[in-house]
């Protein structure tokens, strides 16, 4: 009996999506290996976490807005502009605060987009376009239209010192993910996320805080946007206005490659991590194998719809049987 | 009524239907004869493969085997649109409208699919004709976007959607659902009219009393098979139907408990008074007791959702009172209600109640996590109960990470009510607790709730379901146009009485602007009402100057021999009927042109005073009769 229960639950656990696309992610992985004799090397797979750490940070709070049912396009804005007033806050305040205030002005944007879609039921889609573009701007004119550089070195810190051998943004990325795991699994304000984007008027009915928690996952995307700049920035020591830009796409691709489903309530922060090494390793085995820029688009795009309609042919057999 | 010498020549015969679904048979070997002329009831539990034989026989889906028949060909199979050219049509059950087009476009929807160039002004003279086919008083907007129409209004659209396709064959699934006992009425006018016309109808429904209202005969499916073919209804009882239904004899749905000697004494749990939320809740007031079962009866649109929303901090109040065990509350969300003692079962299973991608255990501690006030999910503390509690509802403990949708209608029902009862609430509303509920698991349901209130819950049911409303509850409250109109024990109701009681506001208006003239002409009392066996049902009164005080009051029920006027009441006379006072009364008989009981209507004239000629009262009231409003309100 126990037995059976036990391969009952891991077959289920085998037949969700996020155990799928780990598997997508390994077989990736040795496929590279095979083609690319300096992919499997130390030094590339910490370059692989170390390049997954912006867009992971990102889709951590795109994964908590898709998973209500709405959509953020503005956190590639966000993070373009936080970049650039981090890097002014940084001429005039000791850099914990500039950050400080940097994820706090991140988190002030998503507030207006939430407090617009959720109090006034706005569309999300349109909002979050209308935040990007104003974002975009905004980053130019603060900016001068100019690359800021001449940060103070001391921001490498954040990159740079390593616990344990390992650098502290993927530590970083590490604990978001669990963190986030938890609370999305374990706590009242994660499952009424998941309500939310499920069924809304039952989770109302059912005492839950809707308004707070639609309005929230926008806060997060502001917020973890203008974080994932932070560790940009203390990595290439300048901010340019352009930052970030198309970062929404990317971390939208990864959601939904991890099983997330865009009509909300259906999706996991573990497929989303493994989304996110998807984007990355592909991305990262074109360059170990010279394929030219132009090309990347396409093949990523490819892979990406391949790997969704494997999964839908999938999941369309298994409901036949 | 069907010719008995009709030839025995089926129009449309459905044979050996298989219908697989993931494994399972949904239907096994069913089969279905429809006739010219004839309504034919298919009738079965839920899941018993209604609307999925309905659905295959037009066409919507492909049967896993079997074959049909049409005007005595092969009709191919699995085609919506080869059906729809055959003349089969359907009106769906869950209205299959495009919400953002017009009228005259939903109506004509199907003919986009057809080849050739549309006219809209051919279109919109043949939609004007459908509609004056469908009644007089049947007038929709064509131009107006669907999503504007009300629930009735979009049945009708439908109607007219398979009535535009000239369909021989129309299939009604469950069309009664959304529908108030007046619109059923008028919508059986039209069946019974495309009955007369040539056409085979079949009528899908839970209700028996309707399937015995309309249907020549019937069909019985149980669990995907066709146990009872082609019986004529006029021969069968509501017990026959059942027991081919459910497999057994299911006795009495309702089991009335004893009325309890003390009910009166038990604390008030929830008192709502002066409640007001426009536009359609106007003034409502109503209380109920600890263990007490209060109904909430009235039409669809009288306002009962939107009061028991109010109430529950879904809708906002603009005035009005509630207090829960005595403590007045203000609930602006659902979250301080529920902190309050309130549990609240919503009327839309699917959109207001179940989370879908959510497991049953999900669903089920979904209201005690809103209740909860810490960070966690707050289900540890009642596991043990939660366990309890679905071993009484008969779902097995292991089944807890399944998908709640996978279940049936009653399970569902049954998980959400267990969902409100982990939260401990001191009064429980359930807004149609049994809509879309085979009658097997409706008595399963109905049980749970007598527990309920046995329990010390104060339980209100909203229901349109007047039977149910009578069999369930101990007290009725009847609302009409937002307002609440009566207050009277169950016992002393039948449907009768209570669909007159209910009766919108509109036309009661209009009733009593009749009595309102004739004491203006004579002076004394007139009233409207009803005269059941030894009650009278008071619906209206009118008093005159000078009046005659008679001592009755509209939505109050009497005996008739407590009344000042026994005599003329037991008499029923349509003759001057003095009583020993010296009262003098005359009743005359209301009904309308279906020959629908109406009540009565009475003049008293006080000592001494006229009372109008009988002769003029009739041929006023005949009159009355003839205007719409009461075409509306008779049924």
């Amino acid at each position: 009996m126990n037995a059976r229960r036990r391969t009952f639950a891991i077959s289920k656990i085998a037949n969700t999506l996020e155990f799928r696309m780990l598997g997508l992610a390994v077989v990736l992985a040795i496929a590279l290996a095979f083609v690319s004799p300096h992919f499997f090397t130390e030094r590339n797979l910490f370059n692989i976490l170390d390049q997954s750490v912006v867009l992971g940070i990102v889709a951590v709070g795109m994964t908590l807005v898709i998973l209500t049912g709405g959509i953020d396009l503005s956190v590639g804005s966000i993070a373009g502009l936080s970049g650039i007033v981090l890097a002014l806050l940084l001429k005039e305040f000791p850099i914990p605060v500039a950050i400080f205030l940097a994820i706090g002005g991140g988190a002030l944007i998503g507030l207006v987009s939430g407090v617009l879609i959720a109090v006034f039921g706005l569309a999300s889609f349109v909002v979050t376009l209308g935040v990007m573009a104003i974002g975009r701007s905004l980053a130019y004119i603060v900016s001068g239209q100019r690359s800021i550089s001449g940060l103070p070195m001391g921001l490498q810190d954040i990159v740079y010192t390593t616990f344990l051998g390992v650098p502290a943004n993927v530590v970083f990325l590490i604990l978001l993910y669990v963190v986030t795991w938890a609370w999305l699994t374990y706590t009242k304000g994660g499952r009424t996320i998941y309500a939310i984007g499920s069924n809304i008027e039952a989770a109302r009915g059912a005492g839950l805080n809707t308004l707070f928690y639609s309005i929230f996952p926008y806060v997060a995307a502001g917020a973890l946007a203008a974080t994932a700049t932070t560790f940009s920035l203390a990595q290439i020591m300048s901010a340019d206005p352009i930052g970030g830009n198309l970062l929404e796409l990317d971390a939208i691709a990864a959601v939904v490659i991890g099983g997330a489903s865009l009509y909300g309530g259906r999706g996991s922060i573990f497929g989303t991590l493994m989304g996110v090494l998807i984007m990355v390793m592909i991305r990262n085995g074109l360059n170990l194998l010279g394929v030219s820029p132009f090309w990347q688009g396409t093949a990523i795009g490819s892979i990406i719809i391949l790997a969704l309609l494997a999964e839908r042919l999938i999941t369309w057999r298994s409901r036949r049987v | 009524m069907p010719d008995s010498s009709r030839p025995r020549e089926p129009l449309l015969e459905a044979r050996d239907i298989d219908r697989v679904f993931g494994g399972a048979y949904a239907l096994r070997q069913a089969r279905l004869s429809l006739y010219r002329n004839e309504i034919c009831g298919l009738l079965g539990a839920n899941g018993a493969g209604k609307s999925t034989l309905s659905r295959i026989i037009c066409g919507h889906l492909a049967p896993t085997s079997g074959q049909i028949v049409f005007k005595g060909e092969p009709l191919a199979i699995g085609s919506a649109k080869e059906a729809l050219r055959s003349g089969i049509a359907l009106v769906a059950q869950e209205t299959s409208l495009a919400p953002d087009m017009s009228v005259l476009e939903n109506i004509f929807l199907p003919s986009y699919a057809m080849p050739g160039r549309l006219s809209f002004a051919r279109l919109r003279r043949k939609a004007q004709s459908i509609l004056s086919e469908l009644g007089p008083n049947h007038s929709l907007p064509l131009d107006m976007e669907v999503r504007r129409l009300s629930a009735a209004q979009r049945q009708l659209v439908e109607i007219s959607k398979a009535l535009a396709l000239n369909a021989d064959l129309v299939i009604f699934d469950e069309p009664t659902a959304s529908l108030s006992p007046t619109e059923v009425d008028s919508l059986f006018n039209v069946m019974t009219r495309l009955r007369n016309a040539g056409k085979a109808l079949a009528f899908v429904s839970h209700r028996l009393e309707e399937v015995f209202a309309i249907t020549d005969r019937v069909t019985i499916l149980r669990e995907g098979r066709t146990v009872a073919d082609d019986l004529p209804t006029a021969g069968l009882t509501q017990t026959d139907i059942i027991r081919h239904m459910v497999g057994r004899d299911i006795g009495n749905v309702y089991h009335k408990a004893p009325p309890d000697g003390n009910a009166g004494e038990r604390p008030v749990a929830l008192e709502v008074s002066g409640l007001s939320a426009p536009p359609a809740v106007r003034d409502v007031s109503f209380f109920v007791r600890k263990g007490e079962i209060l109904g909430l009866g009235g039409l669809v649109g009288a306002g009962r959702s939107k009061s028991v929303e109010a109430v529950f901090g879904l809708r906002h109040r603009a005035a009005g009172k509630i207090t829960v065990g005595g403590r007045e509350i203000s609930p602006r969300t659902p979250i301080a209600a529920i902190r309050a003692g309130i549990g609240m079962v919503a009327e839309d299973r699917r959109a207001q109640n179940i989370v879908p991608d959510m497991s049953v255990g999900e669903n089920l501690f979904l209201a005690q996590m809103g209740k909860h006030r810490g960070f966690g999910r707050g289900e540890a503390a009642k596991r043990a109960q939660a366990g309890e509690l679905m071993e009484r509802l008969g779902l097995p403990a292991d089944r807890m990470d399944a998908n709640l949708l996978h279940f049936s209608g009653g399970m569902q029902q049954k998980v959400i009510i267990a969902r409100w009862l982990l939260t401990e609430p001191e009064v429980l509303i359930l807004d149609e607790p049994t809509k879309g509920v085979d009658i097997g698991t409706r008595q399963a349901i109905y049980q749970l709730l007598r527990e309920v209130a046995g329990r010390g819950i104060a339980v209100v049911i909203v229901s349109s379901d007047f039977e149910e409303l009578l069999g369930l509850c101990e007290r009725v409250v009847v609302m009409s146009d937002g307002y609440t109109i009566a207050d009277l024990p169950a016992a002393r109701l039948n449907e009768e009485s209570l669909t007159l009681l209910a009766a919108p506001r509109s036309s009661a208006e209009r009733n009593t602007a009749f009595l309102r003239a004739i004491v203006d002409r004579y002076g004394g009392c007139a009233f409207w009402g009803l005269i059941e066996e030894d009650q009278l049902v008071c619906l209206s009164v009118v008093e005159g100057d000078p009046g005659a005080p008679v001592g009755l009051a509209a939505g109050q029920i009497y005996f008739l021999h407590e009344t000042s006027i026994a005599t003329a009441l037991q008499e029923r006379s349509s003759s001057v009927v003095r009583e020993r006072d010296g009262r003098a009364t005359i009743l005359m008989h209301l009904s309308n042109r279906r020959g629908h009981d109406l009540g009565w209507i009475g003049v008293t004239a006080r000592q001494g005073g006229t009372l109008p000629d009988a002769q003029a009262l009739s041929s006023a009231m005949a009159d009355l009769l003839e205007t719409p409003a009461n075409e509306e309100m008779g049924s």
